[in-house]
């Protein structure tokens, strides 16, 4: 039997049963609505997730602290187990030294490892009549480009006196002695200026010792929307003196260790391979991307949990079409037989009775697919106001989507709808092919 | 001397009916010779039928040979039963048996599908069958707006669609009226007039006016004309 010819025949016996047809088809509608619409909902929170989530750095990097005693659990028990030395990590912690750097630049895939400081003591930066107590770490490299941040201004690179600063640091800028009533300043056009940088410490009377620093403004890095926004960078080595001044102790970095490394890896699929590497050597490593990983796997099983939801109604549905095939085929029996008669094969009885159970499970795709669709549009425009609204009240950026229906989830659902409809009709088909031709015949 | 046409030895169909065992068929032997015109009689349950279907292929012996110009019918599996059945024969039922959703022209057209014929010929060669059989007016007809005499010329137009050596007809003129039965008896008469092999089961006196051979059968064994008729006699005596 041509393919063609199955297609037709099996449109027209459908076309026959209209009513039932249909009502059998509903269930798989609802079925394939549900999915569509809970799956595009799933995919539409982690579209949003990800994108407030995103700039939550560069996937790059793994950034390895100190695994100090008591701080993060599991941490201490991996540095303990894997530090082998067979000392408690509590009392012995081991140290961001240089030979340790030179450790972690062993690690094959390492590109880079950077260590920063923190500014130890209050920094007030001082521009014209404005001001601001900003962030302030020191790098320990010549170019912050290592970091992968590129310059939207200027220059990326770093000298003794010459600062880099983020986007949004300008903004942090106030007028100190802004009367009330009066129009805020705007933000200071800091590029290529020269600042200066007031650091504090108290002497053991409580008296306040000020030292100032001038600096130069040499470039303004690109947004990433992460912690160097917000940030001023300095070199290393400037840090390391303004800290040593300002905490009257010296520091040693091949005894002490550095507070932060920065370990860059060339190949994104090896950060966490590599961080569990270091996680093992006793220090605790972070990367975005093991958090970025965890939430895309929470938004998996949300999928999956959405999904099956809707692929319970859809089994619902497709006990319906094995219940409407089953009786349909015993209603027919003599029109099977006659068939049979004529010269139709085992082959062609079944190909002709699935055809009718995919055509239900097409038919209600179809219908599912297209509900599903308009229900997700809807329910987005619903969302989006309710989601602006609050995200207006409580502060921040709202969402650019809600509900997000890739193309592959109504193909997907549409084959998937047909497919449920031809095994449903699978048992009640094959009865059909096998049955004796003489007994259809003569059923009554 | 060549082959019969037909060719049944020793044939038997038993089946299990409330714990007893029915010989509907009970070791028939006949051979059939091309071009003839058989008429199958007897009373209801003497396995006329039965004969009918297998040798339409359409149900299994107990045991025996069927063999239809040399090809062993009772060797066959379902797959090839249905090839022979769509290559061989034509059936014509007591019921008539039409898809009642079809026109009388898709009926007539509807087992080329099985066969794979392009739709263009399909259709002309079942509008010249329905010429054939008077109906060709009648063509976008549905089977519930056909008489019955109608109706059963759409069904042996239907029989002969695949050009088949054999027509197989079970009590054709089981539900017709007088009038319209014979009508149908002359249209088997012409296809057998035409060259083809005819096998009629009937318990219809009336059709054996135009049989070439006539087989009587009796509770599953075939029996000679005057067997047959004593035996017909008696039942009225006990009635």
């Amino acid at each position: 039997m041509k393919f063609l010819d199955l297609v037709r025949l099996v449109a027209g016996n459908l076309s026959r049963r209209k009513a039932r047809v249909a009502l059998t088809a509903i269930g798989v509608v609802i079925g394939t609505a549900a999915v569509v619409i809970l799956v595009s909902l799933a995919i539409g929170l982690q579209q949003s997730a990800n994108e407030q989530l995103y700039g939550i750095g560069d996937l790059t990097q793994i950034q390895v602290s100190p695994s100090y005693g008591g701080e993060g659990g599991p941490v201490v028990s991996v540095g303990g187990g894997g530090g082998g030395g067979g000392f408690p990590a509590s009392d012995e912690v081991k140290l961001l030294t240089n030979s340790v750097l030179e450790e972690f630049r062993a690690i094959p895939g390492v590109e880079s490892v950077i260590p920063r400081e923190y500014l130890m003591s209050g920094a007030l930066m001082k521009f014209q009549k404005m001001e601001s107590y900003v962030n302030i770490i020191g790098i320990g490299t010549d170019d912050i480009a290592d970091l992968g941040d590129s310059a939207e201004q200027g220059t990326t690179e770093l000298g003794r006196g010459r600062i880099v600063i983020g986007v949004t640091v300008p903004q942090s800028f106030y007028d100190p002695y802004l009367r009330p009533g009066q129009e805020p300043s705007p933000p200071p056009e800091l590029f290529d200026q020269q600042v200066q940088m007031v650091v504090i410490k108290y002497d053991s009377n409580g008296n306040e010792i000020r030292k100032n620093v001038a600096l130069r403004v040499t470039g303004v890095l690109a947004e990433t929307r992460g912690e160097s926004d917000w940030t001023v960078y300095m070199p290393l080595e400037q840090v390391k003196q303004l800290n040593e001044w300002s905490q009257n102790r010296r520091f040693n970095y091949n005894k002490d260790g550095y507070g932060m490394v920065i370990v860059k890896v060339g190949d994104v699929d090896k950060v966490i391979e590599i961080a569990d590497q270091i996680t093992a050597m006793g220090f605790q490593a972070f990367t975005p991307q093991s958090f970025l990983e965890g939430i895309n796997n929470f938004f998996i099983v949300l999928q999956i949990i959405f999904g099956g939801v809707g692929a319970i109604a859809l089994l619902v549905a497709a006990i319906g079409i094995a219940n409407t095939m089953a009786m349909s085929i015993l209603e027919r029996t003599k029109e099977i037989g006659l068939m049979k008669a004529v010269g139709a094969t085992n082959r062609d009885v079944l190909a002709i009775f699935l055809g009718e159970a995919a055509g239900i499970g097409f038919l209600g795709g179809l219908g599912g697919v297209i509900i599903g669709w308009l229900a997700s549009q809807g329910i987005n425009v619903l969302a989006m106001v309710y989601l602006a609204n609050q995200a207006s009240e409580q502060g921040g950026a709202p969402p650019s989507i809600a509900v997000s229906t890739p193309l592959w989830l109504p193909i997907f659902a549409l084959v998937f709808s047909t497919l449920v409809g031809m095994f449903s009709g699978l048992y009640p088909a094959l009865r059909a092919a096998t049955m004796i031709p003489v007994l259809a015949l003569k059923y009554e | 001397m060549g082959k019969p046409f037909i060719r049944i030895v020793g044939l038997k169909k038993h089946f299990e009916m409330g714990g007893q065992t029915v010989r509907a068929l009970d070791g028939v032997d006949v051979e059939i010779e091309a071009g003839t015109f058989t008429v199958v009689m007897g009373p209801s349950g003497s396995g006329k039928s039965t004969l009918l279907y297998l040798l339409g292929g359409l149900d299994r012996p107990t045991s025996g040979e069927i063999a239809i110009e040399g090809e062993r019918l009772d060797q066959m599996d379902e797959n090839a039963l249905a090839l022979f059945r769509r290559r061989a024969m034509g059936f014509v039922f007591q019921s008539f048996n039409l898809v009642t959703s079809m026109t009388a022209l898709e009926n007539v057209a509807f087992p080329m599908q099985f066969a794979g014929v392009a739709a263009a010929s399909r259709r002309e060669r079942a509008l010249g069958l329905l010429n054939q059989v008077g109906l060709a007016n009648r063509a976008d007809h549905r089977p519930s707006e056909l008489s019955g005499g109608q109706q059963q010329r759409v069904a042996i137009a239907r029989a002969l669609v695949n050009n088949p050596k054999l027509v197989l007809a079970d009590e054709p003129t089981g539900n017709l009226d007088t009038t319209s039965g014979s009508a149908i008896m002359h249209v088997l008469s012409d296809l057998h007039k035409a060259g083809r092999t005819v096998l009629v089961v009937t318990h219809d006196p009336r059709m054996t006016r135009f049989a070439t051979h006539k087989i009587h059968l009796l509770d599953g064994h075939i029996v000679t004309e005057a067997e047959y008729e004593a035996a017909a006699l008696e039942a009225m005596q006990v009635e």
